[in-house]
């Protein structure tokens, strides 16, 4: 995902645009968070204006839509303000609308935001990947499961988890007078949106309500703090690992190169077989040879990753 | 299937590059304002480096260890910078 880091941006700063993308019905605005220089895909928060109406359709991206305010009718199910709606690439859901009006946030994670009118589903759509909850009323806090973890006071609620990357979609909250002191980075592109509250960090001060991050893999952000508590929402890209240390200065190709230093520590035999194997390119036997899926960079002993395969053509006998 | 393939029009392309001119304007404007915080942000490391070395650091959930001041890091010569 090539996106800037993008961090801190209050998106209370600047005002709705009006969306214009072709199949998009009017009255829906928005503001841009983030967005892919590569492919498009991108976070905004949005507002369905009171009387909304839009038929049924699908995406050609896979996309999560999270309502903050009023809320939004799809099909004959209201969505209000807790609700979380993962739709994969292709899938058609009923008509939405909403007759008060909504705001919500709205990532589209492969690709440019795109409608397409249909009442049935892409041919290549992954209906059972669809999840929905309402995280406020249905769902309960809990710690965070992450080893090493945040200080007490963090907590949770999973909205998606992909068992594949291990990225994940989360409320989170910091309770009042909530501290950490120590500096974190990750492995992952880490993602949030305040949907109230306010915390601080040591290397971007305070972030607001309707303050927004984007922030690539192994860049230093801690210590914490919230004194009135905050109500979040984050994503990640693929597994969040709390690599903790508590030096300010280092870049981030310092902690890279810490984190691959500690991979050694802690998965030995991985590490040691990674490193050393001819041909690094491990093949997951519940998911499509790589080679065929052109989705895991590789090399063949020559460190070159960025090649292609072609595909082998069959002898005919 | 995360995306499924599809050709863009050019009213698409054309709003691609306009939010990436936006983005680009709004990183400049955060780099900036993250550069005019530095003087806050020295007090802030400064009071942390203090911190760590009298009430600990985090190292797993309630876990704290006190930094010993042989540890405590040196600020190298380089720019201090945030933003990447």
């Amino acid at each position: 995902m090539a996106r800037p880091h993008i961090e801190p941006f209050v998106d209370r700063d600047v005002p709705f645009k009006k969306m214009t993308l072709p199949g998009f019905p009017k009255g829906m605005q928005y503001k841009m968070l983030s967005i892919d220089t590569d492919n498009g895909a991108c976070s905004m928060t949005v507002l369905f204006e009171p009387g909304y109406k839009q038929p049924p359709g699908m995406s050609y991206t896979e996309y999560e839509l999270f309502i903050m305010t009023g809320s939004v009718t799809i099909g004959e199910k209201v969505h209000g303000p807790g609700s979380y709606v993962f739709v994969p690439a292709g899938v058609a859901i009923e008509a939405l609308s909403s007759s008060r009006g909504a705001t919500g946030l709205l990532f589209y994670n492969h690709g440019e935001p795109s409608f397409v009118e249909s009442d049935s589903d892409h041919p290549r759509a992954e209906r059972d990947r669809f999840a929905s909850v309402n995280a406020y009323e249905n769902m309960q806090w809990t710690s965070t499961n992450f080893f090493p973890a945040t200080a007490p006071g963090c907590l949770v609620k999973v909205l998606r988890f992909d068992q594949r990357t291990h990225a994940f979609t989360f409320l989170y909250c910091m309770t009042p007078n909530f501290w950490q002191d120590n500096i974190s980075y990750h492995d992952c592109v880490e993602e949030a949106y305040h949907i109230w509250g306010t915390s601080w960090m040591m290397q971007f001060g305070e972030l607001p309500t309707g303050g927004y991050f984007w922030r690539p893999p192994y860049i230093n952000h801690g210590a914490f703090g919230c004194k009135l508590g905050t109500l979040a929402i984050g994503r990640t890209d693929s597994q969040l690992y709390n690599h903790f240390h508590f030096n300010p200065w280092t870049n981030p190709e310092e902690n890279q190169e810490r984190a691959a230093s500690r991979l050694l520590h802690r998965n030995p035999e991985l590490y040691k077989w990674v490193n050393t194997h001819g041909h690094n390119h491990p093949i997951d036997f519940d998911y499509d040879h790589g080679h065929a899926q052109g989705d895991t960079p590789h090399h063949h002993g020559d460190g070159r990753v960025d090649h292609g395969h072609k595909k082998k053509k069959r002898r005919r006998r | 299937m995360k995306a499924i393939p599809h050709k863009r029009s050019r009213e698409v392309e054309a709003w691609l590059k306009r939010e990436l001119v936006e983005q680009k304007r709004r990183y400049k404007k955060i780099v900036a304002e993250q550069d005019a915080l530095a003087p806050k942000r020295d007090k802030w490391v400064a009071e942390f480096l203090q911190r760590i070395q009298t009430r600990g650091t985090h190292v797993h959930w309630d876990q704290m260890r006190k930094v010993r001041p042989e540890e405590i890091p040196v600020k190298p010569k380089r720019k201090f910078r945030v933003v990447f």
